[in-house]
């Protein structure tokens, strides 16, 4: 279930929690849902387990997955709401730090890129 | 840390006026499983070699599972597992000779696991050691230091020879054999693509010395590659802080810098109209970086 790329630069259990992240924002991953285990996950791709286990525990203490007692991790409950709007904002928040800074050095003020951006928002949505 | 595996002080050797190894310390916890990088040269054999009671330190300690390597007894011994660079198989042995022979010298040999490993990696027990291929015979060497499931498992470039289909079932082997979170493994390899998936600590032996130890995904995150760009002239006097390699061009600047974290951005860019794109690196990459 995961695209793990251990010769990318970004470390294996970050690709994890973004991936994890994501299938849980879109609602490809439900609450409930279980996750293969660290073994059988580490097994199929060849990495170090501890990788793993250390991406299903920060997942677990931001509230996104549960730890169940002799069976697979699962989805929490509350993830889908939590992770909702603060993780997509963040998702998005490179591209919007571009786009200010590419607009201070055009010397476009605040107010115009508001509009640009609106004009934007709204020609996509007919 | 008194439940150290392993645990070096002050390390050094030197063999006669050459400083082989220069005050290496570290310390090796249970479940870690270290992949030891380095050019030819570096002295990584000589490190593993030390680790072993094979040579003995010109100065400083190193002690395994709390006893010096040197003198390391019987039971110690006997959770250490070790395959060479070079095998040290036996030629006129059958590949079921030398595997009961080496068995022979452990109470707890687990024959089912070897045997199981044997058919799946596609060692034939008949097989004359003399006729085997170097492939097959570094195969063999990784079963018998397999075998006693040690606490503490030592390869020296264990996976040269080996094609990726071995290379591979090898991993997996490795990946089962840690899997519990209590065995040390400590593996240097030139294929840096094994170490980037199996290790989660990494060692970079450079002119003897450990010029970074430390957690992979820590290493991954400090050094970073940065494209920079900005209106010309403001690059031009700018100070990358912690650069391995700066590339100017006009308006375009990239550089590898090291210690990166996510307070660097603020205080690189400090107010300037600066736009900055980080690229996180291969540990091939950084592994050349460090080398420049």
């Amino acid at each position: 279930m995961f695209v793990l790329k251990p010769q990318s630069g970004v470390p294996i259990y970050r690709q994890i929690l973004e991936q994890v992240r994501r299938m849980v924002a879109s609602g490809q991953l439900a609450p409930g849902a279980e996750l293969p285990s660290v073994r059988d996950l580490a097994l199929k791709h060849a990495v170090n387990p501890m990788t793993i286990s250390k991406a299903y525990s920060l997942l677990e203490a931001e509230g996104m997955l549960e730890r169940n007692r002799g069976r697979p991790m699962t989805v929490a409950s509350q993830a889908r709401n939590s992770s909702l709007l603060n993780r997509r904002l963040q998702q998005i928040q490179p591209l919007v730090e571009q786009t200010v800074l590419a607009a201070k050095q055009l010397e476009i003020g605040e107010a115009e890129l508001v509009k640009s951006v609106r004009r934007n928002w709204e020609n996509d949505h007919e | 840390m008194n439940d150290a595996t392993v645990q070096a002080a002050h390390l050094s050797k030197s063999f006669g006026a050459k400083r082989v190894l220069d005050d290496l310390t570290f310390a090796v916890a249970p479940g870690d499983v270290i992949g030891v990088l380095g050019k030819n040269g570096a002295g990584k054999t000589t490190l593993l070699e030390l680790m072993l009671g094979f040579t003995p330190p010109s100065a400083g300690d190193i002690r395994v599972f709390g006893h010096s390597s040197e003198r390391l007894p019987g039971d110690a011994k006997s959770r250490v597992g070790f395959v060479p660079q070079q095998d040290e198989l036996i030629d006129q042995l059958t590949v079921a000779d030398q595997l009961r022979l080496i068995a022979s010298f452990y109470p707890h040999w687990d024959a089912e696991l070897i045997d199981r490993l044997c058919t799946e990696w596609g060692v034939n027990p008949k097989a004359r050691v003399k006729s085997m291929s170097v492939g097959e015979r570094q195969k063999l060497s990784i079963l018998l230091a397999f075998g006693h499931r040690p606490d503490l498992l030592v390869l020296d470039e264990p996976v040269a020879s080996l094609d990726p289909m071995a290379r591979r079932q090898f991993l997996e082997q490795l990946v089962e054999a840690s899997a519990d979170g209590r065995r040390t493994v400590i593996f240097s390899s030139h294929i840096v693509s094994d170490i980037e998936r199996l290790a989660n600590r990494i060692w970079i032996l450079k002119d003897g010395r450990l010029d970074w130890q430390g957690d992979l995904d820590s290493l991954k995150e400090s050094i970073v590659r940065l494209h920079l760009r900005a209106a010309d002239g403001v690059l031009a006097n700018l100070e990358v802080p912690g650069a391995l390699s700066v590339r100017r061009d006009g308006s375009f600047t990239t550089a590898v810098v090291r210690d990166w974290t996510p307070g660097s951005l603020e205080s690189l860019t400090a107010g300037r109209a600066i736009d900055v794109q980080v690229e996180s690196l291969a540990l091939e990459e950084i592994f050349l970086e460090l080398h420049r």
